[in-house]
């Protein structure tokens, strides 16, 4: 059938590919680990590029696999899950547990923030709980700017996907930086201690205010309570489009350009002798496929009692200088994990 | 949390840090202000902690 009408905003305004702001919505990346227990720190976990500011209880976190649902039947098959195994009460007063995702600037031009002409932006997501709730709280955060809006969601049934959709109002004031560097930082609350309540949900923007960031607490027990995301985007003006899948190589190469796991395929850097078969200098490169978003940090294991003599870390590539004394077996670097997370 | 955090320099003078951090990781950090594990360094300084720089060796 042939197309007749097309989306005349989605093209003017943003153009119909890449027109979700969130990287990795669908959660089906999940590069460091598919499940972990008895989590409670301030890290990225599982599903690359969401961060998870867990700091009140415990919790087992993990990539979902969906198999029923009404966010399986709009073609979601991964979601992400925070089951509560314990909690504070009360939690600590400067405590939070937050999902969060944050955004390089020079992403968010197309919103004109800070000018006349700025937009609004529309967040749509799915969402599921053990537990039912009211006015839970998603805020989004300028970090450049030091200013904060905020919007609310029910979940009106137990343990039933339901998709919600908040707008948030467009700012005149205070422009994003066009650099690599976060931005924005979107924000769902599960948790707070009470230096995060006491002030009213900043539906206008906002001067940054502690107080207005969980007005309402979520209050999930441990042991039963669970809270579950997928299909997250964040896009120009004020209605939600449909959810963009990416195929699954483009989301990858997005989600590459913040972390990359080569252990994850058995990948191994050989090091090889730098001046002659006899050398005790070796050395070994490799070139990234997707620039990351800056010089990385590495984590990785040194074989056969290498001596690293000098690394060299950028956004396009890395390059190790090792040493040896006994080249009895091959020499190799393992499980190489590159981090150039926001 | 970090650990400890030593200056590891390279044969051409430039440097990056080895941190060691409290679940048993360890990253090597390049000396970039835009890197999330530099600026936990920072904040680490910040709170009172020292770097270990056993200088270049040469």
């Amino acid at each position: 059938m042939a197309i007749t009408t097309l989306p005349t905003r989605a093209f003017t305004q943003q153009g119909i590919n890449f027109r979700n702001l969130i990287i990795n919505g669908d959660m089906s990346i999940a590069q460091r680990s598919t499940s972990t227990s008895s989590y409670g720190s301030v890290a990225y976990s599982t599903v690359d590029r969401f961060k998870t500011v867990f700091e009140v209880g415990t919790y087992t976190v993990s990539q979902e696999s969906l198999s029923s649902g009404e966010a399986y039947n709009n073609g979601f098959r991964k979601a992400f899950k925070a089951l509560v195994t314990s909690t504070a009460s009360p939690p600590s007063a400067g405590s939070q547990t937050t999902f969060e995702q944050r955004i390089e600037g020079q992403n968010l031009q197309i919103f004109k923030k800070g000018t006349t002409n700025a937009e609004p932006f529309t967040l749509s997501f799915w969402v599921k709980s053990s537990k039912t709730g009211s006015n839970l709280q998603v805020n989004l955060r300028d970090s450049d700017n030091t200013r904060q809006v905020g919007g609310t969601y029910n979940i009106s049934t137990a343990d039933t996907w339901e998709k919600k959709i908040i707008n948030f109002p467009a700012d005149t004031t205070g422009a994003f930086n066009n650099d690599n560097g976060t931005s924005l930082t979107i924000e769902w609350w599960l948790d707070g201690g009470s230096n995060y309540s006491g002030g009213a949900v900043p539906t206008a923007w906002e001067a940054s205010s502690n107080a207005d960031r969980n007005v309402t607490n979520f209050d999930l027990a441990g042991g039963t309570d669970s809270w579950h995301i997928t299909g997250v985007q964040l896009e120009v003006g004020t209605s939600a489009s449909d959810f963009e899948f990416l195929p699954v190589d483009i989301n990858k190469n997005r989600c590459d350009r913040y972390y990359k796991n080569f252990d994850e395929n058995s990948f191994r850097l050989y090091t090889t002798s730098l001046d002659g078969n006899t050398s005790d200098r070796l050395g070994g490169t490799l070139g990234f496929t997707t620039e990351m978003r800056t010089s990385p940090s590495v984590t990785k294991t040194v074989s056969n009692s290498q001596s690293v003599e000098s690394q060299q870390l950028s956004p396009s590539g890395y390059s190790i200088f090792t040493s040896v004394s006994n080249r009895g077996g091959t020499t190799h670097i393992d499980e190489m994990k590159f981090d150039a997370e926001l | 949390m970090i650990s400890t955090v030593e200056k590891k320099y390279n044969e051409d003078s430039t440097f990056n840090y080895e941190v060691n951090y409290q679940d048993g990781t360890i990253w090597t950090v390049p000396h970039n202000e835009a890197n999330r594990h530099y600026q936990e360094i920072l904040e680490w300084v910040a709170e009172g902690n020292t770097i270990t720089d056993n200088g270049s060796g040469e």
